[in-house]
């Protein structure tokens, strides 16, 4: 438990948004879908892209201050490679481990960012794989994988060496219907986002259910196909509520405080790039981005208003325990850090 | 006497479900029969709720699928709606008015748009055609597609004025110059909201730095021309509203979408541009139609109620006439096949090969859209349907195509199946076709230089089934399996 003062009317503020739509290649994502975040503050931001643009898929490693570092991995099925990134995690020793829900494996790489390792064997039993969607590391440096399509979690040594689960289908407490996400806290429950049950549910560090929050709606609280959890160093919850387009911060006990919509600016990326293209600038320069769409549609919605999320699939908090919400729909994220209000 | 009335009506109804739907078989024609022709044409008609499509599991497993700015998933994802859909006119209709009010991401880039407009189609495709023409006009696909963000208060742009009186309501002959450019008037200030930065991220193909934005329609009042015009012979204050108003009472406008439904899903007509000067195939049904749309104060259903139940339409001499388009070919095989999956890449592949084919959906050749008829037939393209066809029934484990084999074994008599017998049931479950003779005997010639099919052993049943979808598979690549 963190010794820290502990924030008593918590408000969340904008910082600053990183990314770049890099559909044809070089400084940026496309489609990222999972991003992780390295000891000495490198970030790495798995690019899903799409079977006609293959060329971005891999890892980028990027940092807050817009630096770029390159990318690990590329598309294919070799020692390295990857067809359908899903999630990305790191260990004790800055290793990184990445989730293929296409190839049913998990990949590793060392902190030098060259591949060292694979394994996962497809299918239902124990110890099997069927569309990793969620990794994080445990206390003692073992990996959860949350195993989507069996309902399940289940626990792995760094080799792959299957040592437990638990889950199975259903609504009921303790089971889940396609999880997503997962997250450990600083006291070792683990949070799972129990997607297509429109919920989070807290388990033990066995895997024994302890508490629930979240309903299906687009109300305070409630969750459409929340995709991540995150869970600061004071016990508050962020999730992205995927298909409302949102991220909910939530105190310790679940309730709700309160939700962002996004407000993402250009990145220097970005900016560079409008330098660039003055004619795109020009008409750029009139550009209303946001106004009232009429639509009761959150994605319709994001699809319209750049500045607001679109697919937040992931929330990832630092050292510091600023948040990075990740949008697949934007090819970047956006930075916000807790302040008392 | 019985069994060749019964034999007559379920081929009617087959003859329905070929045009109106994509093709029913097996159990789902017999539900048909069993509810009879006006029955079936209701439910088709009034079946109007909302798809459950998983759309959570589409986005989740094709991520660029939320965009859907990539024209290939956006083609994809409409074709899983029509194979799995429960409401099969209203596809059939939109995929209708895709044709007719023909806009495509070629130009527009963003598929969203475009998906948007679809989904435009489907949601008001068959109610009053005046209602249709009003969303149409504030569809900022087809804003962007015919530049009317570019049709300004002192500077007209008539491309959409000329469109809609051409192409979309009434057809050359029934206006004249001064029509178009009163019309592009009262269609200034039509336009998307920031029309300069969506204008510009279409022309120069760019969807950075964050992707692209989808469009919302606008009135931008200061650049609205609202001054007295006069169009088609009426006077005011008009403004895209009232221009639509004025069209749909004019009496050319529904025989023009009179002669279109009637080559959509009757007999095929000669090319719009033709329509001025050639009289339509059957004046008649044409009028019958347009009467309907009077009476109906413009409801497209209605239009559709009365085509459906006309001689006209189920005349045998219009049978087996129309060639299917591609949309139709693919989308009919793959309801047929059943077990689509979301998470499978097979409807992305569906889509390259529609559009293999000769019909690139989102994105027709021009506003005048695909003509259809022969023109989709070509040595290439035929040789596209019948690969198709031929995969298709490659997997015999795919449920609707287990379900035909399963069927066509059931007409086994004694345990065995001739080689005449595999043949008539071939064609009777894939449809009731309606083979010439030199298409029959062409496959029973194939048929013969096997033995009689039985059914005895573990063996025989594999190697029966074997050549029972090898049949399926000729019947597939016969001419008449291309006809609707």
């Amino acid at each position: 438990m963190s010794t820290s003062t502990v924030t008593q009317k918590p408000e969340l503020e904008y910082l600053d948004t990183v990314g770049f739509v890099a559909d044809q290649g070089g400084r940026g994502f496309h489609l990222p879908v999972d991003m992780a975040i390295r000891s000495d503050g490198r970030i790495y931001v798995a690019s899903r892209s799409h079977y006609q643009s293959v060329n971005i898929i891999g890892i980028q490693i990027v940092s807050i201050k817009h630096e770029f570092f390159g990318q690990v991995g590329s598309h294919g099925s070799g020692d390295g490679q990857m067809i359908s990134p899903s999630a990305l995690a790191i260990d004790n020793n800055d290793r990184l481990y990445l989730a293929d829900d296409v190839l049913q494996r998990i990949t590793v790489y060392d902190k030098t960012n060259t591949y060292t390792n694979k394994w996962g064997t497809a299918g239902s039993a124990d110890g099997e794989i069927d569309g990793p969607s969620g990794l994080v590391f445990d206390s003692d440096n073992n990996l959860l994988i949350v195993d989507h399509k069996n309902h399940r979690v289940q626990r792995f040594t760094t080799d792959g060496y299957f040592l437990g689960k638990f889950g199975s289908l259903g609504m009921r407490d303790g089971q889940f219907d396609h999880p997503w996400g997962i997250t450990v806290d600083a006291e070792n429950y683990i949070y799972v986002a129990d997607w297509r049950n429109d919920r989070i549910q807290k388990f033990t560090n066995d895997g024994y259910f302890v508490s629930k929050f979240g309903r299906s709606g687009n109300g305070p609280g409630e969750f459409n196909r929340p995709s991540n959890v995150a869970v600061d160093s004071e016990g508050f919850i962020y999730v992205t509520d995927w298909g409302n387009q949102r991220v909910q911060m939530m105190a310790p006990n679940g309730t709700f405080i309160l939700e962002l919509r996004g407000q993402a600016t250009l990145s220097p990326w970005a900016t560079e790039y409008l330098e660039s293209n003055a004619d795109e600038a020009m008409a750029r320069s009139t550009y209303v981005p946001v106004y009232d769409t009429g639509s009761d549609d959150p994605n319709e919605i994001s699809a319209r208003i750049e500045p607001y999320f679109w697919d937040p699939v992931t929330v990832v908090l630092d050292n510091k325990d600023r948040l990075h919400v990740l949008e697949t729909g934007r090819h970047r994220f956006q930075i916000y850090s807790k302040f008392d209000g | 006497m019985t069994t060749l009335a019964s034999k007559q009506n379920t081929s009617l109804i087959a003859h329905l479900l070929r045009r109106a739907s994509f093709g029913a078989y097996g159990e789902d024609l017999e539900r048909y029969v069993c509810q009879g022709y006006e029955a079936t044409v209701d439910e088709l008609l009034n079946s109007l709720g909302n798809d459950n499509i998983p759309y959570d599991l589409i986005r989740r497993y094709h991520v660029e699928q939320s965009t859907l700015r990539n024209q290939t998933s956006a083609r994809a994802l409409w074709i899983y709606r029509m194979a799995t859909t429960r409401y099969p006119l209203k596809e059939k209709m939109t995929l209708f008015w895709h044709r007719v009010f023909a806009t495509s991401a070629a130009k527009l880039i963003n598929a969203r748009p475009m998906v948007n407009q679809i989904d435009m189609f489907r949601e008001h495709g068959m109610g009053r055609f005046n209602n249709l023409l009003i969303h149409l006009s504030k569809n900022p696909a087809m804003l962007m597609w015919l530049d009317n963000q570019d049709n300004h208060k002192n500077a007209i742009n008539e491309n959409y004025a000329r469109e809609i009186l051409e192409l979309f309501s009434m057809g050359v002959g029934n206006y004249t110059e001064t029509d178009i450019k009163e019309c592009a008037r009262a269609f200034t200030g039509w336009t998307v909201v920031n029309p300069a930065y969506m204008s510009i991220k279409m022309r120069n193909n760019t969807a950075r730095p964050y992707g692209y934005m989808s469009w919302q329609f606008n009135i931008d009042e200061k650049d609205h021309d609202d001054g007295v015009k006069t169009f088609l012979g009426e006077t005011g204050n008009f403004n895209g509203e009232d221009i639509v108003e004025i069209i749909c009472k004019q009496d050319a406008t529904p025989r023009f979408i009179a002669r279109h439904l009637y080559h959509f899903f009757v007999a095929d007509e000669v090319p719009v541009p033709q329509w001025p000067y050639t009289k339509p195939r059957n004046p008649d049904a044409i009028e019958e139609l347009a009467r309907s749309y009077r009476d109906s104060s413009y409801d497209i259903s209605a239009m559709l109620r009365v085509l459906f139940n006309s001689d006209f339409f189920k005349s045998d001499e219009v049978r087996f006439t129309r060639i299917k388009s591609p949309a139709e070919l693919v989308i009919g095989m793959l309801r047929m096949a059943g077990g689509l999956k979301v998470a499978s890449y097979e409807t992305y592949e569906s889509a390259d090969v529609c559009s293999f084919m000769g019909q690139e959906l989102l994105s027709p050749p021009s506003v005048e859209g695909w003509q259809g008829g022969d023109e989709w037939i070509n040595t290439g393209t035929y040789a596209e349907r019948v690969n198709f066809a031929s995969k298709m029934f490659d997997d015999t484990d795919r449920p609707g195509i287990r379900s035909l084999i399963d069927r066509i074994k059931a007409a086994a008599i004694s345990g065995v199946l001739t080689p005449r017998q595999l043949v008539d049931a071939c064609l009777e479950t894939l449809g009731h076709i309606a083979a010439s003779d030199n298409t029959r005997n062409g496959l029973l010639a194939r048929a013969e230089t096997e033995t009689d099919l039985n059914f005895d052993t573990e063996e025989a049943i594999t190697e029966s089934e074997k050549k029972i979808a090898t049949m399926l598979q000729l019947v597939a690549s016969t001419q008449e399996f291309q006809l609707a």
